[in-house]
Order: C-alpha cells, then sequence, then structure tokens
C-alpha cells in the first residue's frame, strides 16, 4: 500500500506526490520487477538534472557578468601612474616632475631608403648618434636608437613620414628650473632611483607620492632661493672665488629656505658637469670657518657664566702658547670687553674665554651645538667635522676661533640657528612644515644668552666687522669669518675661506620667525668692488646684505627703525645712549 | 485532467505551446541581452575614448606646467627684467606704510599750481554727467 492512499489530497498536489514518490521508489520497482529499460531512464533522468543544474549556474553566472561587470578602466586609458612625486617648493611651484617622453626604435626590415633615412634622422635629431643610428640600420632586428625625446622631437620625426621608425613611451624625470636649486633637489638615475639631494634624501617619501599622484612640498622658497643664487653667483664671479655656498633658513622651525653651491650643474644632464660642479658644498664640504665661529665660544662663556657681555679679557699682546703665538687680525691691543672682543673680532680674547672656560666645558657646548657631528638634516651628504683626535690647550684656543675644526656649512647653520632662535637646537628640514607647527628641539643656551647674541651680531654690523652687510631698516646682525686655508699642513695667508653669518631681524620676541643667512666664500681673490680685500667683511658681507635685502619682503620682514638706523638705512635723528638688550626703543619684530 | 497538466499537454500542430512559448522568451531573452551588451560596449568605447582624451590632456598640462616652471626661472626672469624693463628692487628709500603717507606729503614740496580751467565744451560736459556705472562698463 503506497503512503499517498492514507489521506485525501487535492488533485494537483497528488499528481505531484505521485511523480515523487515514484522516483523515490524506482530503483525498488525496477529490482522487483527485473526491467532493466526503467533502470536507463531514470539514470537518463538523474543525468539530465546534473546538467540542468550546472547550466543554472552558469547561466546565472554569464548574466551576472553580462549586467553587473561595472569596471569599465581595463578598457579606458587611464592616466600613467608617475613613478615619482611631483617636487614643489613651498608655495607649490613645480621644481622636479615625471614626464612622458618617447624612445625612438628603428626596424631595419621596414626601412625603404637607408642612406635617405639617416639622413633626414639626423637632421631632425641633432642630439643623435651617427654610429648608433648606422648600426641600427644596418642591424636585423628593431633596435632602439635614442631615448628622452620629447613630443616635439616626435613630432618632428613623425613629419619625415619614413616607415621602420616606432616610438615607445618612457617615463623621464625632469627638472624644469635647471640650475636653480639644483643640488637641492639633486638627481635621479635613468632607472627612476635617487642618487642626490632631495631625491635621494626623500626616495621612498617621492615614491609613495608618486603612487598617490600627491606632490612633495619642501620648505624651499623658489623666490629666496633664486635672489640667493643671483647673488652669490655675482659674488663668487666678481671675487673669482673658487666655489661659494649660500644657505637661508628660519631659525624658529629649522627650515631650509634657500640652498646653492657654486659652481653649480643641470640635473638634467648631471653627467655632462664636471664633478665639482655636483658637489654640494654646503652639505658635504667641511671648511674651517674661522671667526664665526667665536659666536658660538661667547655664547657658551655667556650661557656658562664664565663671563658677562661686560667681563674683560687682556688683549694688549699676542698670546703664546705653547709653541705658537695668537695674533690679532683687527689688533686693538687692551684690555678688552666680551662685546669689544666679538665686535673687533679678537682671536686673542676668544682664546683667553675658551682657556677660561676649560676644555670640557667648551667641548661639552660644541657637541650640544651639533658641531662634533654631521648636521641633522635629511641629506645624506651631509659631512662629518674634522675634529682634533685630542682637545689640549692650543686646540681649544684655535677652535675658539674657528680653526683646527671643520664642519660644513649646514652644521654651522644648525648650530648658529640654535645661539639665535631662543636656544633651541632645531634639526634642519628640507620638508615644508606646517605654519602653526614648532618643531621641539633640545635646549642648548638659555634665552638670555640668545638674546645677548643677537644684540651682539647687530652690533657687530652697526659698528664692527659687518658694517658691509647693514641692509637698511631690516636690523641685520652677524659675523664675519675669514680662514686661512691650510695647504700642505700649513696654514696660508693667502688662501681665505670668507664668510658672513648673519641674521635678520635681530630685534622682536625671541621665539619669532627669525632668517639666518650664511654667505661663504671659498679663495676670494678681491676686486676692485672689495677694494682688493678677501676678508669675510668685504667679500661676503656685502652680498650677505644684498641677498637679506631682496628676500626680506618675501619673508615678511618690514623695514623698520631700531636704535642704530631709521627704516630708510639713516643714522637716527637724535642720538640717543645706546644700551644694547634694551628693546623699548626696538621697532616692530619679525613675521 | 487537471488545469496545470492541460497547459503543459496542449499541442498545437504537434508542437507543444508550452515549449514554443517558452523558446520565444528565450530568442527574445537573447536578442535583449545581445542588445545591452552591444549598447554597453558603445558606451565603454566612449568612455574609453574620452578617458584617452583626460589622460592626453593631463600630459599636456604636466608639459606645459613644466614649461611654465622653466619658463618661469627666478634667475631667468631676474636676467629678462633687467635688460629688458629696467626694473629692479625698489631701493629702502622708496619705500613707505600707508601710515607714513601723511608725514611724506608733509615733507613733499608744495605741487605747482594747476593751470587755469578751460572754458567747458558742452561735448566734455556730457563726458562728466554720463552715469558713474557707465564707466565701468
Amino acid at each position: 500500500m503506497k503512503p499517498s492512499d492514507l489521506r485525501v489530497q487535492p488533485p494537483s498536489f497528488r499528481w505531484l506526490a505521485e511523480r515523487v514518490w515514484s522516483v523515490e521508489h524506482a530503483f525498488e520497482r525496477i529490482k522487483a520487477q527485473g526491467r532493466a529499460e526503467e533502470d536507463t531512464r531514470v539514470r537518463i533522468f538523474f543525468v539530465l538534472a546534473a546538467f540542468s543544474f550546472a547550466f543554472a549556474i552558469l547561466a546565472f553566472g554569464a548574466a551576472r557578468a553580462a549586467l553587473f561587470n561595472g569596471d569599465g578602466r581595463a578598457y579606458g586609458g587611464a592616466a600613467a601612474v608617475a613613478s615619482r612625486a611631483d617636487i614643489v617648493d613651498r608655495n607649490g611651484r613645480l621644481m622636479a616632475a615625471n614626464l612622458v617622453h618617447y624612445a625612438l626604435y628603428i626596424d631595419p626590415e621596414e626601412v625603404w631608403e637607408p642612406a635617405a633615412t639617416q639622413r633626414a634622422l639626423l637632421q631632425a635629431l641633432p642630439g643623435l648618434s651617427a654610429e648608433r643610428l648606422r648600426r641600427a640600420i644596418e642591424g636585423e632586428r628593431r633596435t632602439f636608437v635614442m631615448g628622452g625625446l620629447t613630443p616635439q622631437d616626435r613630432a618632428r620625426v613623425h613629419a619625415l613620414a619614413l616607415p621602420g621608425l616606432s616610438f615607445e613611451e618612457e617615463d623621464r624625470r625632469v627638472y624644469p628650473l635647471g640650475r636653480t636649486a639644483a643640488h637641492l633637489v639633486g638627481f635621479t638615475d635613468s632607472g627612476g632611483r635617487g642618487l642626490a639631494g632631495v631625491e635621494r634624501a626623500l626616495d621612498e617619501q617621492i615614491r609613495d607620492g608618486g603612487k598617490a599622484g600627491k606632490p612633495v612640498a619642501l620648505s624651499v622658497d623658489l623666490r629666496v632661493q633664486g635672489a640667493l643664487e643671483d647673488e652669490l653667483r655675482r659674488a663668487a664671479l666678481n671675487l673669482n672665488a673658487d666655489a661659494a655656498v649660500g644657505i637661508v633658513t628660519n631659525v624658529r622651525t629649522g627650515e631650509i629656505l634657500a640652498l646653492s653651491s657654486f659652481p653649480d650643474f643641470d640635473p638634467n644632464a648631471p653627467g655632462d658637469s664636471p664633478a665639482g660642479g655636483r658637489l654640494n658644498r654646503a652639505a658635504s664640504s667641511v671648511y674651517e670657518m674661522g671667526s664665526t665661529f667665536k659666536v658660538f665660544t661667547i655664547a657658551a662663556g655667556l650661557d656658562s657664566g664664565t663671563a658677562t657681555v661686560n667681563s674683560t679679557f687682556d688683549a694688549t699682546a699676542p698670546m703664546k702658547l705653547g709653541g705658537r703665538t695668537v695674533h690679532d687680525f683687527h689688533g686693538a691691543n687692551r684690555v678688552l670687553t666680551i662685546e669689544d672682543i666679538f665686535i673687533h673680532s679678537s682671536n686673542i680674547g676668544t682664546s683667553r674665554l675658551a682657556l677660561a672656560m676649560g676644555q670640557q666645558g667648551m667641548v661639552r657646548y660644541f657637541q650640544q651645538l651639533g658641531l662634533l657631528q654631521a648636521a641633522e638634516v635629511e641629506l645624506l651628504e651631509s659631512a662629518r667635522p674634522l675634529v682634533p683626535r685630542r682637545w689640549d690647550e692650543n686646540t681649544l684656543a684655535s677652535a675658539s676661533f674657528g680653526h683646527a675644526i671643520s664642519v660644513s656649512p649646514l652644521a654651522l647653520t644648525a648650530a648658529m640657528g640654535a645661539v639665535l632662535n631662543g636656544g633651541e637646537y632645531v634639526p634642519l628640514t628640507l620638508r615644508k612644515l606646517d605654519p602653526n607647527e614648532r618643531p621641539t628641539g633640545r635646549r642648548v643656551l638659555s634665552e638670555a644668552t640668545s638674546r645677548a647674541m643677537l644684540d651682539l651680531m647687530r652690533l657687530n654690523v652697526v659698528r664692527g666687522t659687518g658694517s658691509k652687510a647693514n641692509a637698511a631698516g631690516l636690523r641685520v646682525g652677524g659675523k664675519t669669518g675669514s680662514a686661512e686655508k691650510v695647504i700642505g699642513g700649513r696654514y696660508d695667508r693667502s688662501r681665505l675661506v670668507s664668510s658672513f653669518a648673519a641674521v635678520f631681524p635681530t630685534d622682536g620676541p625671541i621665539d619669532g620667525d627669525r632668517y639666518f643667512v650664511l654667505i661663504l666664500l671659498d679663495e676670494p681673490k678681491g676686486s676692485p668692488e672689495s677694494m682688493g680685500q678677501r676678508t669675510g667683511g668685504w667679500t661676503a658681507a656685502p652680498a650677505a646684505g644684498r641677498v637679506i635685502d631682496r628676500i626680506a619682503p618675501f619673508l615678511g620682514v618690514r623695514r623698520a627703525a631700531d636704535p642704530y638706523q631709521t627704516a630708510t638705512g639713516d643714522k637716527p635723528p637724535v642720538v640717543e645712549e645706546i644700551i644694547p638688550g634694551d628693546e623699548t626703543v626696538a621697532a616692530e619684530g619679525g613675521q | 485532467m487537471n488545469p496545470i497538466a492541460r497547459v503543459f499537454d496542449h499541442r498545437v500542430r504537434g508542437f507543444r505551446v508550452i515549449e514554443v512559448a517558452a523558446l520565444a522568451c528565450l530568442v527574445l531573452l537573447v536578442f535583449w541581452v545581445y542588445l545591452s551588451k552591444a549598447r554597453a560596449g558603445d558606451e565603454r568605447s566612449r568612455i574609453a575614448k574620452v578617458e584617452a582624451e583626460i589622460s592626453a590632456e593631463q600630459r599636456k598640462v604636466r608639459l606645459l606646467t613644466a614649461e611654465a616652471a622653466h619658463l618661469e626661472q627666478p634667475g631667468r626672469i631676474g636676467a629678462l627684467a633687467e635688460a629688458y624693463t629696467g626694473l629692479a628692487p625698489v631701493s629702502a628709500k622708496r619705500e613707505a606704510d600707508p601710515d607714513a603717507l601723511p608725514e611724506i606729503a608733509r615733507k613733499a614740496p608744495a605741487p605747482a599750481p594747476a593751470p587755469a580751467p578751460k572754458p567747458v565744451e558742452p561735448a566734455a560736459e556730457e563726458t562728466a554727467a554720463a552715469p558713474a556705472g557707465e564707466e565701468a562698463q
């Protein structure tokens, strides 16, 4: 008896139930009845069902793929992703970019007239190697002939309408500014790997930026860079200097606003420049800086309490130290206060101050000012200093006025920043910082010492060796340096490294924006403009003054009067007693 | 015979109606899918073309930006300004704050007296009488 007989069901369900049960019992029936053909039909039914199921899945998949395949990118010519990001200055102006160039290929089998093709190509592409072209045309298969072609080059070749020539796209790094900021930006190899400058220092960030399509912004201001380069080049050529370095930084943030090294090179063809041109002297050369180091010695002396601005030191006669004698260049031959020592750039006075501080004290300050290690900056070229193996009285006295220790201009710049920004050593950076960001540095000097040094540097420009840097109304302070070069183990008096370390504005809040300018000339020869002189006060200081005069508007520093000068550069109308450090008369500060 | 079985078994000239109807549906569906795909293909190729155009334009923009940067090199602009316009940085004596203007005016020599006014001609009067807004247009 069948189970369906047990209950009363509507006709349609009965029909369906019967079919289901008949399938259920098919095998039993077949077995019972011994009917082979029934077995076959059931098998066919199962195979059919399996196939139907598979086709249903396929149909579903096909319909889904046809109707909901939304990703059309596979068809589109989407924008090519550059392998390296653009490099821009702090105002977004382009300094380096990857542009599509073209590589020319020749398939000799398709070339009809080899001689005419050679002639026409050489005329259209003057940089093409005739030998290479000949080999390609006479070869047997498609060959690369020339890369780095611009769209204009390609258009010229297309216009020849010659068969057998084809192009392939290639991504190439381009520096549209040419020699401007070349040392700072650096360059890459043909594979797009950074080899020098920012390209090498920020290689990873530039690659990531390229993937994300975001430019990498540097701390550099191209307007400041342009003015610095112009004045540096002018000074170097005018004074026939072997080399020159110029740096502009914001001492509050440590941002490098401009950096220039002369001679320079074109990063679009770095191989074409002599090696001397590619050398970034601001980072990778070390110099005995001379008297600019007195800034550090005097700051250390004031900060440690060894001396005050009014302390006196005997400079009546040259100082004998072991087998050598320390002389003064501008010999005052009298007892000098710290202020006098600074303004007259007295080697004797500075040596006596350093000796009074003692070896440990001085070396600790040099250490904290970062002068005994490579400058903290992203550039991998940053060179380690040459420091004395042993600090004795002799080397201590020498180092106090910038001999016996060679540092890179960037290391000097970073240390000067600490002296001039309120006393914190802030590492230099080439990355643009947020305007409200105040990088944390390590405290090296007290704010009072920093203020005293700003006043001393201002006085040195008003009354001392730095007077030629006194840009009207910009409250410039500074210190000259003229170091004899060591040639064959001896100081050569005829070869100087002349420099000027300037800061402006010297007034205003101690933690405000303040700018440091370094001009360094390697072996200036003297010119009619410098009255034949080669020292820092006659060569680097005027250049620094001109740079400051030009860049102040870009940096938002307005001309204003201070106790020593009116805003237009004249002497103050009423001569008052001038007290260094008295800010009541000082006009508005920097911004 | 129940109605569902009748629908399945109903034949016209030997063909089951249900099968003919299913076949017609299938043909229609295939045709519709074909049309949709063809239309989508057209759209895709249009999109691809526009994207290629955008890409080409972007390249051109990049090229032009680089060219502009090349032409605007500070050194080049400085040299051109010096050579052709005689422009140079303003000297400190010629800089002034807006606040300082009254003081400068006080120090400056009094301006020469203006020439005696000529008799006003009718044409000039008309120009003067024109509404101020017209000038801006």
